[in-house]
């Protein structure tokens, strides 16, 4: 079955790149281990051969999209349920234009997770990743082409033949500093405040300020990062508590309400900080005071945080009572 | 010696700033305890300068601007608010009272409004105390006031 859809993809890619419609296929390939499929960009037809599909194809391509927005240049994106969203995101955005943009939608049954390695050369078994087992939106929700069954579907869904696994945020808050972001959230609402910022002081304090969390995330997409500024006096280019939490909160309320909680972020970690939980959390804040929103699903609607005007405004007032009381 | 909040106000130019200078033309007494920050519209107020300055030391932050509908970018106010609303949210998550961030209209004409809400606020921090959870425990830890503690976190 995998080997029929693999073949699909490579058909599409050779036959797009032939016909000039697309000068680049993003996609994944064979990795140098069983568990890895990372990115690859095909640009010659004959080169198609090269992609692949499994159940360690994670990584979020979506965000690629970002490198060609200058580019007068035409990509083909492979997108799973959840990359999909990404897309929605950047199109909503005006990061990319939907006519450069060629997204091949295929099916996902959940990716594997590859932090659960025990085996570098025998494969074997690995449990779901903790946000495939929380999936809502299994089939693209955009897509121009599909592949296999995939088929374009807003509408939620949660599938149901999934296994438990420990998940990608593997383990529970743990002794040497592993984090499962799931749950994080809902610990938290019975501390206090003070003991809240120590949890997050104790996560970020091992934030290498790497930006990789930034640099994959297809919501983050400003040309220049208040994190770059040459500003010194707006954030330190050293790791240092303020810094970090500094960063940690501004990247999180950056992507508020435009979050699609790909996971990408926290995959990303080297030192394995829970960023989806502070995502997490905006994201349910933003629902509970503005309204229920999946971010990335309706090209057509604004995100909360992006819409003013008059009606809205009125709006706005009747949700905040709550809150100034 | 009491304690003397330190509160950052953002007051876009058109209303609120030109009602704190209409609360000093009228010579309304208001604690002086507020640094004032001019900007063009409570729009350009980022959640960053919000963080800032809380990072920075200050036990208190105003964010003031005009009244719905009376924007002189149009929505600069809605967008202001929103942001306000989500960031109130948030810095209870780290230790920051909710009520040390307070978002106002003041209309160019309420130079009392002004005073009055600086008044509130500075009693009401007063009661709240200083901001010793995130700028002197993150300075701590920093390593700037005093020896930070080994390992990582609860600096206090
Ligand atoms: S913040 Fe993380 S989960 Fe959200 S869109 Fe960016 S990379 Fe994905
Ligand atoms: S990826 Fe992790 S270590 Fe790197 S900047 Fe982001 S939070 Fe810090
Ligand atoms: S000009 Fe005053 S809030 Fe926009």
């Amino acid at each position: 079955m995998m080997k029929q859809l693999i073949a699909q993809m490579q058909e599409i890619a050779r036959e797009l790149l032939e016909t000039g419609i697309v000068q680049t296929v993003i996609g994944w390939e064979k990795g140098s281990r069983w568990y890895l499929s990372p990115p690859v960009f095909v640009r010659k037809p004959e080169d198609a051969g090269r992609l692949w599909y499994d159940q360690f194809a994670v990584p979020n391509l979506s965000g690629y999209l970002l490198d060609y927005r200058n580019k007068n240049e035409k990509v083909a994106v492979f997108v799973k349920g959840c990359d999909s969203r990404s897309v929605v995101r950047l199109i909503q955005d005006n990061q990319v234009r939907k006519e450069n943009i060629v997204a091949i939608g295929v099916p996902c049954a959940g990716m594997r997770d590859q932090s659960a390695v025990n085996d570098e050369k025998e494969p074997h078994e690995l449990p779901l990743l903790s946000k495939c087992l929380q999936c809502r939106y299994p089939n693209p929700v955009y897509a121009d082409r599909t592949v296999g069954e995939a088929v374009v579907d807003k509408s939620l869904n949660v599938p149901d033949d999934l296994d438990a696994g420990t998940g990608l945020m593997g383990g529970d808050l743990t002794g040497d500093g592993s984090y499962v972001s799931s749950g994080i959230v809902e610990r938290l609402e019975g501390l206090s405040s003070d003991d809240r910022y120590d949890f997050w002081q104790k996560a970020f304090s091992k934030c290498l300020r790497c930006y990789a969390c930034r640099n994959v995330c297809p919501a983050c997409s400003c040309r220049e990062c208040i994190m770059d500024s040459e500003h010194s006096l707006w954030v330190g280019k050293g790791s240092s508590p303020t810094e970090n939490m500094f960063n940690a909160l501004i990247r999180a309320y950056h992507v508020a309400g435009r979050c699609t909680t790909c996971g990408e972020c926290e995959r990303v970690c080297p030192v394995g900080i829970p960023l989806m939980a502070l995502n997490q959390f905006l994201g349910q804040e933003v629902n509970k005071l503005l309204e229920a929103y999946d971010a990335g699903i309706d090209e057509t609607l604004k995100p909360p945080l992006e819409m003013y005007g008059w009606p809205d405004f009125d709006g706005l007032f009747r949700c905040a009572k709550g809150v100034r009381a | 010696m009491s304690f003397e909040p330190k509160i950052i106000g953002f007051l876009c130019n058109w209303c609120a700033y030109t009602a704190a200078d209409l609360a000093g033309i009228s010579r309304l007494k208001y604690p002086d305890n507020i640094r004032i920050i001019r900007v063009m519209c409570t729009g350009r107020i980022e959640p960053s300068f919000v963080l800032k300055a809380f990072a920075s030391g200050a036990d208190g932050v105003l964010v003031a601007g005009c009244h719905p509908g009376g924007c002189h970018y149009q929505e600069g106010n809605y967008k202001a608010y929103k942001r306000t609303l989500l960031l109130k949210k948030l810095l209870p998550q780290f230790g920051i009272a909710s009520e040390r961030f307070r978002l106002e209209f003041i209309a160019s004409s309420e130079g009392e409004k002004f005073a009055r809400v600086v008044g509130e606020m500075v009693g009401q921090l007063k009661i709240l105390g200083p901001l010793q959870t995130a700028a002197v425990r993150i300075a701590e830890l920093d390593g700037l006031f005093g020896e930070a503690e080994g390992g990582t976190g609860g600096g206090r």
